[in-house]
């Protein structure tokens, strides 16, 4: 068994190990350097390193025919393993309570917060470098649309979708205003406590509240008027379901106050905005692409001629 | 309409479904579509008198999706039936669907008319229901892997193979529809479009789980076997997913799609 370690061609049992090395090497880069810093890697850090994984991967994937761990993480034999892993990692993050962002002088462990666990994180970076180099692999030897077009939507669409989303998180700005009866308000709170001045005005007009006959919520609305800084004006109602859209911001119906219920004064709000947004929603869109083609061709099993690279 | 009329039609429709069993062991395949399928408009009828009568479709509750599931069960396995003639696979899904008849009728969750604000989307239904008939369809691949585990053993055919990994293939594209609506309901409900919630976590286990199948089945040398049991491992992640995180500790209070009953 020993000997026929890391002879080639490798098998899955060096993609094992290929996975179970990086996830030592997480854990020693938790130890030595804590958690991911996901909030320090926002713009444009973090379009430097998508650039990065993209020029580096196109790199590698030139360098395959000599460098044979390109060929090897371009298999199966490879993507299974790492696919393990994933499920693995992931299984840990839902068996445990998560919280994020977690301080040095919280109770958790690194298990609470996953998301910046160091080896969660290089086991998913390692799957989207698999998912580009089969990309690649596939682009430059297309054979017949009926299978590479499934595949393409299918693994281009997960690699934008997970990549774009990760990296674009630290760019999300959740902000929560309270908006009151017919008073103008532009100041918003972000998630750690500052206060953000927006580039409008959001005044409620009214709060609106339905219930049903037990009293429990069936509507609450809020009808705003909204001054953009250009001065012109939008009168609209928020819905809980249907946020309205201004000036790259989502906003959304969040809650009320709860004492005052219908009689409530004021309309809590929700602005988003995610300037990432539209890169994953073209990876979810490819995505639903391809279970549409998976559900029509699916299953159809030509001939399995992609597991070596040449 | 309510829950109380529930038994009626049930028991209406599961004979009917019976009967198209026997039909199919019997190679009378006529008469097996013919039941079956009376068996499922007798059961959609229920299903669209209670969307009608609580004025709201009935998904919300545990107990609304298995109603839904017991639907589809049986319409799958009419499918499978009718590409692959499969004697068994009519009374597999009876059963099945007999089942969760069963626990609707014995613990039947019953639930309210309310729908709260969140669950008001048009995005509601095709999630669910896609979720629904994923589930019924990897339900039948399951239970192709325990056939072929347990009682055909060594006399498994190339052929019952292709037939689970086809389910597999349509059960993974419809998860997928189910999730990536879900990520964008939740972009226009809560404001983004996936926040690890424990629900979304286990769906992506689940889904993940999957697609190990899929790529290890496509291995030139693979061990058979052992991808059953990957298949039988990943529904047993899907329950999880399903309704195991209700009765998860890590979970309790921290998911924002437990909407109660």
């Amino acid at each position: 068994m020993k000997l026929s370690m890391w002879k080639k061609p490798w098998t899955m049992k060096e993609g094992f190990l290929i996975g179970g090395g990086l996830v030592v090497i997480g854990l020693m880069v938790q130890l030595c350097f804590g958690a991911v810093p996901w909030s320090a890697i926002a713009w444009p850090l973090n379009g430097l390193l998508f650039g990065a994984l993209l020029a580096l991967t196109v790199i590698a994937f030139l360098m395959r025919k000599r460098i044979y761990v390109i060929r090897f993480l371009a298999s199966y034999m490879a993507a299974i393993p790492i696919l393990v892993y994933a499920v693995v990692l992931t299984i840990v993050m839902g068996l445990t309570r998560q919280q994020s962002g977690l301080d040095m002088n919280s109770e958790g462990t690194w298990l609470n917060d996953m998301l910046a666990f160091w080896p969660f994180v290089l086991i998913y970076v390692l799957m989207a470098v698999i998912l580009a180099l089969v990309i690649l692999r596939r682009l430059a030897h297309l054979s017949s649309w009926r299978r590479d077009i499934p595949f393409v939507m299918n693994h281009l669409g997960l690699f934008l979708a997970m990549t774009t989303a990760t990296l674009g998180n630290a760019d999300m700005q959740r902000l929560k205003m309270v908006a009151a009866v017919g008073i103008p308000e532009w100041r918003a709170l972000a998630v750690n406590g500052a206060i953000q001045r927006l580039p409008m005005t959001i005044e409620l007009k009214r709060f609106i509240m339905e219930t049903y006959d037990d009293g429990s919520a069936k509507r609450y609305a809020s009808e705003v008027l909204i001054r953009k800084a250009s001065g012109e004006t939008v009168e609209t109602t928020i819905d809980v379901n249907r946020p309205v859209e201004i000036e790259g911001w989502k906003i959304y119906q969040y809650g009320y106050d709860t004492e005052m219920g219908a009689q409530s004064h004021i309309s809590i709000l929700e602005l988003v905005s995610d300037p990432w947004l539209p890169f994953v929603y073209v990876g979810i869109y490819m995505m639903l692409g391809g279970a549409v083609c998976l559900f029509v061709f699916g299953g159809r099993r030509g001939k399995t001629n992609g597991e070596v690279i040449n | 309409m309510d829950w109380s009329y529930f038994i009626y039609f049930a028991v209406v429709a599961v004979l009917l479904w019976g009967v198209g069993a026997w039909a199919a062991w019997k190679n009378k395949s006529a008469a097996a579509y013919g039941a079956t399928l009376a068996g499922l408009l007798v059961f959609f009828c229920f299903i669209v008198s209670m969307w009608v009568s609580l004025e709201r479709p009935p998904l919300r509750t545990m107990g609304e999706t298995r109603l839904w599931y017991s639907f589809f069960l049986p319409l799958v396995g009419c499918i499978v039936y009718s590409r692959w003639k499969y004697k068994w696979i009519l009374s597999f899904s009876t059963v099945l669907a007999m089942v969760f008849i069963c626990v609707n009728l014995f613990k039947p969750e019953i639930h309210s008319k309310t729908l709260m604000p969140a669950l008001q989307s048009p995005w509601f239904a095709p999630h669910v229901i896609v979720y629904m008939f994923a589930y019924a369809v990897l339900g039948a691949a399951t239970v192709m892997a325990l056939y072929m585990l347990f009682i055909k053993r060594s006399t498994v055919t190339e052929q019952e193979y292709e037939i689970t990994d086809n389910l597999v293939y349509v059960g993974l594209a419809f998860m997928t529809f189910g999730m990536l609506f879900g990520a964008l309901w939740a972009k226009e409900a809560w404001g983004h479009y996936w926040s690890w919630d424990p629900k979304e976590t286990w769906a992506a286990i689940t889904w993940f789980s999957y697609l190990i199948y899929i790529h290890y089945r496509r291995l030139p040398k693979h061990n058979a076997r052992l991808a059953l049991w990957v298949l039988l491992l990943s529904f047993v992640l899907l329950q999880m997913c399903w309704w195991g995180i209700n009765y998860l500790p890590a979970a309790q209070g921290t998911s924002v799609h437990t909407y109660g009953t």
